[in-house]
């Protein structure tokens, strides 16, 4: 599972419309398997593209078979496979109801069984999360863990980096249309030149910036200090210095979190 | 799945989803109840005097005139109008009348009791005004056989069974071919008319809200934009079809059961070429309503885009018309080589026997060849505006942009 990250504009979605010959590159290539990509590798892959898009007076249940048998399912598989896909998402009973007439979170929810019902190797999500309430991440997050400990490759692009580091295996961060940031999300943590360093006082913590080293950023917030420190700066020494000024209540010396990887690569 | 399978998948939920939708099934049954009101309604309620005149010369016309009213009225209730009243305008010889029936003076002549000369048997009115005045002919011989011979029954079979007025027609043809004709010349007009702006106007509206709605984008994703287009314009071309072919079929049932207008035999050649031009037509307009329908996002936008395209139907339509009553006449034969409006003028023209074979012929090849390239472009300008949002989309924009 391939967390796709970048800023807004960075040229994620466009990426994902690639994939899919949706544009036409301006330079590169797609390729899968080392091969360049086929019209028929694209119908093993399943796409929910940012702006939902569904036939809204379609029955959800006939959508869903319809573009299983897109991708080429016989008609009994694509309708099993579309009420499965509605039974694990909780709509069964929906099954025969137009798409208009569900709620936001429930056509986000057909959307991804979309992507998902004809059973493909790769899906390719752009902002599956975005608008979806705690428990509908819930659910959308476990079935994308199933697909990829099924062995599909699953990439999505989020703005929830939070979320990102808890499901994602992977990374990939890009700004302005280049890749800044790519590998394993634990090893990246751990070869990461920074630390994160947060560290709360009684009173004023301003103060105690000036006995930390190798400081990146510091942000504020009442009593706590959060710190980017560069990671070969010495910690111990700045313990000892800082129990010195002051009552240390609270300290936490990690390494850097998704968010901050994100923030360092995309400076 | 082959590309044509997933093309046939595309025209399959076309026909399924809309055959459903209530849209459809209003307009079916819409259009059925009003072919049926124009059917039945004048029966019922009779549909006021029709008044015809009838150029006479020589003797034995004045029988003939007054038992076609006589017939024509019998049964009427007495308290509504006559169904019919006919005025009898003496000519000197056979010349002035002709004459006077080419200026519009008389609807028909009567020579000697003997003869019927009228302009052409292919109007609608035509038929029944003519078939009355034959009945009379044969009833007037029949009174005066049973008068004043008292023959056998044999000889009164024999004058039911003939048809005792000779008809000439002024204009050319077979009387009966070239009324079937017209029928079907007429008929086929208007169904090709109301395909191009009813169901060119569905693949239109069907386009843009595919883009407005965004599935376009998740179909894009796994099947090539001339599926998704050609699939739409299969499925609905075949739903246009069955609607019609269903309100032919209620009509020729009504017409059989009131017996309101007699359908001469209908030459299969003649619907042949109908079909021929009806197919080539509606499929130049529908991948031009196609194109038109992916430059636009909102629905609002839809039909100012079209405006064109359903302009150049209308005027199809209407030189179509003109071509009816002059059908080799120089604005006929100049739009017969207008891709656009050939599938409305040279059926009629051909229906009307009034178009040279090499005409005919150019007038394929152009449109066919038109229609190839129309569909080469509207393909690209359709696969490059499917993802273009926002405003209005450029034609060249969308030329570039399409994946070519």
């Amino acid at each position: 599972m391939l967390g796709f990250l970048g800023p807004n504009g960075a040229g994620k979605t466009t990426a994902m419309r690639t994939v899919f010959r949706l544009i036409n590159p301006d330079s590169g290539s797609v390729t899968w398997d080392e091969n360049p990509i086929t019209a028929d590798d694209l119908l093993r892959c399943g796409y929910m593209p940012e702006q939902r898009g569904l036939y809204p007076k379609m029955r959800a249940g006939d959508q869903l078979a319809y573009l299983g048998r897109l991708h080429g399912m016989s008609k009994t598989e694509a309708h099993g496979s579309a009420e499965t896909w509605l039974e694990r998402f909780g709509l069964r009973e929906r099954i025969d109801d137009p798409v208009e007439s569900l709620s936001h979170g429930n056509q986000q929810r057909v959307q991804l069984a979309a992507a998902l019902v004809h059973d493909p190797d790769l899906l390719v999500l752009d902002e599956p999360f975005s608008g979806l309430d705690p428990i509908a991440v819930e659910t959308m997050s476990e079935v994308l863990l199933e697909q990829a400990a099924a062995g599909k490759a699953v990439v999505f692009s989020s703005h929830q980096l939070d979320l990102v580091e808890d499901i994602c295996e992977y990374v990939a961060i890009i700004n302005a249309g280049t890749i800044v940031l790519e590998g394993r999300v634990q090893t990246l943590k751990d070869s990461a030149p920074i630390r994160h360093l947060e560290v709360e006082v009684d009173g004023d913590p301003s103060a105690l910036v000036e006995l930390l080293e190798g400081v990146q950023t510091t942000q504020m917030n009442g009593e706590r200090l959060t710190a980017i420190i560069n990671a070969t700066t010495d910690v111990r020494g700045f313990i000892a210095r800082a129990q010195e000024a002051s009552n240390l209540r609270h300290f936490t010396y990690t390494t850097p979190s998704l968010s901050d990887l994100f923030r360092e690569a995309v400076r | 799945m082959t590309g044509l399978g997933t093309l046939w998948q595309v025209a399959l939920r076309e026909i399924t989803e809309r055959a459903r939708s209530k849209a459809y099934l209003i307009t079916t049954g819409l259009t059925i109840l009003i072919i049926l009101g124009l059917i039945i309604l004048p029966d019922l309620f009779g549909g006021g005097t029709t008044e015809r005149k009838v150029g006479s010369v020589g003797g034995g016309n004045e029988a003939i005139i007054s038992t076609a009213v006589e017939l024509g009225n019998a049964g009427d209730d007495p308290e509504d109008p006559p169904s019919i009243a006919l005025e009898t305008v003496p000519f000197d010889d056979r010349e002035t009348a002709i004459a006077g029936l080419e200026s519009g003076e008389v609807d028909a002549v009567l020579v000697d009791g003997e003869e019927i000369v009228v302009e052409s048997v292919g109007g609608f009115a035509g038929s029944s005004f003519v078939d009355g005045l034959q009945r009379a002919a044969g009833t007037v011989q029949i009174q005066a056989v049973v008068r004043e011979e008292g023959e056998t029954a044999s000889n009164i079979i024999e004058i039911l069974a003939s048809d005792p007025l000779e008809i000439t027609t002024l204009s050319r043809g077979d009387p009966e071919e070239s009324e079937s004709r017209t029928i079907v010349a007429y008929f086929g007009l208007l169904l090709l008319y109301l395909a191009v702006l009813l169901y060119g106007t569905w693949i239109l509206t069907g386009v843009t809200e595919e883009k407005s709605n965004r599935v376009v984008e998740v179909l894009l994703s796994s099947i090539r934009p001339w599926q998704i287009l050609g699939g739409k314009i299969l499925g609905i071309g075949t739903l246009a079809l069955a609607q019609f072919l269903g309100t032919i079929i209620v009509a020729l049932v009504a017409l059989r059961v009131t017996g309101a207008f007699d359908l001469p035999p209908i030459e299969i050649g003649a619907v042949l070429i109908l079909l021929l031009w009806f197919v080539i037509g509606f499929l130049i307009f529908a991948v031009l309503f196609g194109a038109a329908g992916s430059l636009v996002s909102r629905m609002e936008d839809a039909n100012t885009i079209a405006m064109p395209m359903s302009m150049t139907a209308v005027v199809g339509f209407f030189v179509s018309i003109t071509a009816l009553n002059d059908p080799d006449g120089i604005v006929a034969t100049v739009f017969t080589f207008i891709p656009l409006t050939a599938p409305f003028v040279v059926p009629v023209r051909s229906a009307l026997e009034a178009i040279p074979v090499w005409q005919f012929l150019v007038a394929i090849v152009i449109s066919i060849a038109a229609l190839v390239l129309f569909t080469v472009l509207a393909g690209r300008i359709y696969s490059g505006g499917l993802l273009r949002y926002g405003s209005r989309v450029r034609l060249r924009e969308a030329w570039r942009s399409a994946a070519g």
